[in-house]
């Protein structure tokens, strides 16, 4: 039996088609077992969620709404949802801006020199994957007050610190495979500083980049604790809430209202970056 | 020359990291040795610590089991995920769908969904009738809240392997199944041997962050006994003055507890064979 080994390029599509990885009956009906049974876990948590979005009058036993409408979106704007949206996507664009270029820094420090105590600068930067946001809050709630900051400010310098592990770690893995040789051509063809950035580096990174990005972006949209502790309060955003809909009982449809608000920005990003790099690999190929 | 430029690169990010790790972990420090009081003179003493040791052993232990079940169902339901997503074809494409939408979800968002799904008046409740059904929102098991957790994290620690396998793993599976090996073999000696430190690495993640996280337990617990977290944070909000330094000194336990465990993951990643 002949055997043609597949080149090294040759993708696992490939593969896939001509039989290699062929399954027998059995496997074929345990796999698609698993398929749904890892489907239904993923997605189960969401199918009450948009029932209850509709949901006008759903009481206890029925298993659908009874009627269906939109009135929680009313109530859910009467909560203040509006100014909450604004106030969760000030505190995600400005975590977003200030951990993007500080991990793309550190990054390229670490990538290509070696700074003076590497490994005790890369701890203190990966550090906040292990510390425990809260206690981190009780500390700093009373060097904010101290030192009279205002509470925007603190909330967005704790959310960046806690965005750097993510940005920093996705930017040095893209700078691990990023190819010198370009900068120095385009350095060597008389291009200044400022064009190998804009043209060469930058356009390169820009997966890792967008990668990036959206991870500080989730940081500052997502949290709860630190806005909570260090604003005290004062700064309202969806996950609080969600967090003070929740913690009461009865009001599950504006509950969900407020969920899939919070939900859909990063969503939104997230589809919009799947299309984006969809379309970019359909115009090469 | 090239080392200070290096140093003036990091600089920022480690300028504001130093000022809120090291910062805030010495001022919880002072205030839960008395040394940051409200009013009054400091005074260096361990009441603070003393008050809250009849409560540790058992929030310790609560911590760490909710953190070491949903750290368990996270990893066997990912590693389950990223295996389908590495089949490829139609069941996989699906998988690599569904698994990403819980990627938005922020914590509190899939803590109220989990809530509105298992709870005693919950979607399943509807669905399974009423009379029997189980405690799963506020249960002694802590059911809803490692469901919450293991929910979200599964869809991480997959996303992890898979972004390892798809880069590392495709050629020697291939020569595995070409040289003749059966599934099982290949997932045996190629698939989870090139999965490992992912999954250590992601695995340790999920721990630490479960064992630090306050939202999802406070949601969907129950109120007596209360992991560490919880407990810190229902002293830190209490009108006392002095539960202050009671909610500090929790979170230093919190936190050497955390760091220790991220430790302790470090030394025993270093002992996988196939760590870069």
């Amino acid at each position: 039996m002949a055997v043609i080994l597949p080149a090294p390029a040759e993708s696992r599509k490939e593969a896939t088609r001509n039989g290699l990885f062929a399954s027998r009956r059995l496997g074929r009906w345990g796999r698609w077992l698993l398929v749904l049974a890892m489907t239904v876990w993923f997605l189960a948590p969401l199918l009450p969620l948009a029932l209850w979005f509709f949901a006008e009058r759903w009481s206890f036993p029925g298993i659908l709404p009874q009627e269906w409408g939109t009135g929680a979106v009313q109530e859910a704007l009467a909560q203040g949802a509006v100014p909450a949206f604004g106030r969760s996507l000030g505190v995600a664009l400005a975590v977003m801006a200030v951990a993007t270029p500080m991990g793309l820094l550190a990054a390229r420090a670490f990538a290509f020199h070696r700074p003076h105590g590497a490994g005790f600068l890369s701890a203190l930067v990966f550090a906040p994957l292990a510390l425990p946001p809260f206690a981190a809050a009780f500390g700093l709630n009373v060097l904010f007050l101290r030192l009279h900051l205002p509470p925007m400010f603190g909330i967005v310098l704790v959310l960046a610190v806690y965005a750097l592990p993510y940005t920093t770690f996705t930017l040095r893995v893209a700078y691990g495979a990023y190819e010198c040789g370009f900068e120095d051509e385009a350095r060597m063809l008389g291009a200044s500083r400022w064009r190998v950035l804009s043209r060469v580096h930058l356009p390169l990174l820009a997966p890792a980049l967008m990668r990036a990005a959206f991870l500080a972006f989730l940081v500052g949209w997502s949290d709860y604790v630190v806005t909570l502790l260090v604003g005290g309060g004062t700064l309202v955003t969806v996950p609080l809430l969600v967090a003070s809909a929740a913690a009461g009982t009865g009001n599950d449809a504006m509950l969900s209202v407020l969920s899939v608000t919070a939900v859909l920005p990063p969503l939104v990003l997230l589809l919009g970056a799947a299309i984006h790099t969809r379309r970019r690999l359909g115009v090469r190929s | 020359m090239g080392n200070r430029k290096a140093t003036l690169l990091v600089l920022p990010a480690t300028v504001i990291s130093f000022f809120v790790v090291v910062g805030g972990l010495l001022a919880a420090l002072m205030q839960s040795l008395g040394l940051l009081p409200f009013a009054g003179p400091p005074t260096l003493n361990s009441s603070a610590y003393l008050t809250v040791a009849p409560d540790l052993p058992s929030a310790v232990a609560l911590s760490f089991g909710i953190a070491a079940a949903s750290t368990l169902i996270a990893v066997i339901f990912g590693f389950v995920t990223a295996m389908l997503v590495m089949r490829g074809r139609f069941g996989g494409r699906l998988i690599a769908m569904v698994s990403t939408w819980s990627i938005p979800f922020p914590h509190l968002v899939g803590a109220a969904s989990m809530g509105l799904l298992l709870g005693d008046a919950g979607f399943l409740a509807r669905i399974f009738g009423t009379d029997s059904w189980p405690e799963l929102v506020g249960g002694p098991a802590w059911i809803a809240v490692i469901a919450a957790y293991s929910w979200k994290e599964s869809a991480f620690v997959a996303l992890v392997v898979t972004g390892v396998l798809l880069t590392r793993a495709t050629a020697y599976d291939e020569t595995a199944a070409l040289l003749g090996a059966g599934r099982l073999r290949r997932l045996r000696h190629v698939l989870v041997p090139l999965s490992l430190p992912a999954l250590g690495v992601s695995a340790t993640i999920v721990f630490v962050y479960v064992f630090g996280s306050y939202e999802v337990a406070w949601l969907l617990g129950r109120p007596y006994p209360e992991p560490l977290p919880v407990m810190a944070l229902r002293l830190f909000s209490s009108a006392s003055l002095s539960s202050r330094p009671e909610a500090a000194a929790l979170a230093v336990v919190t936190t050497i507890v955390a760091l220790g465990a991220a430790g302790l993951a470090a030394l025993a990643l270093r002992r996988v064979p196939l760590w870069q």
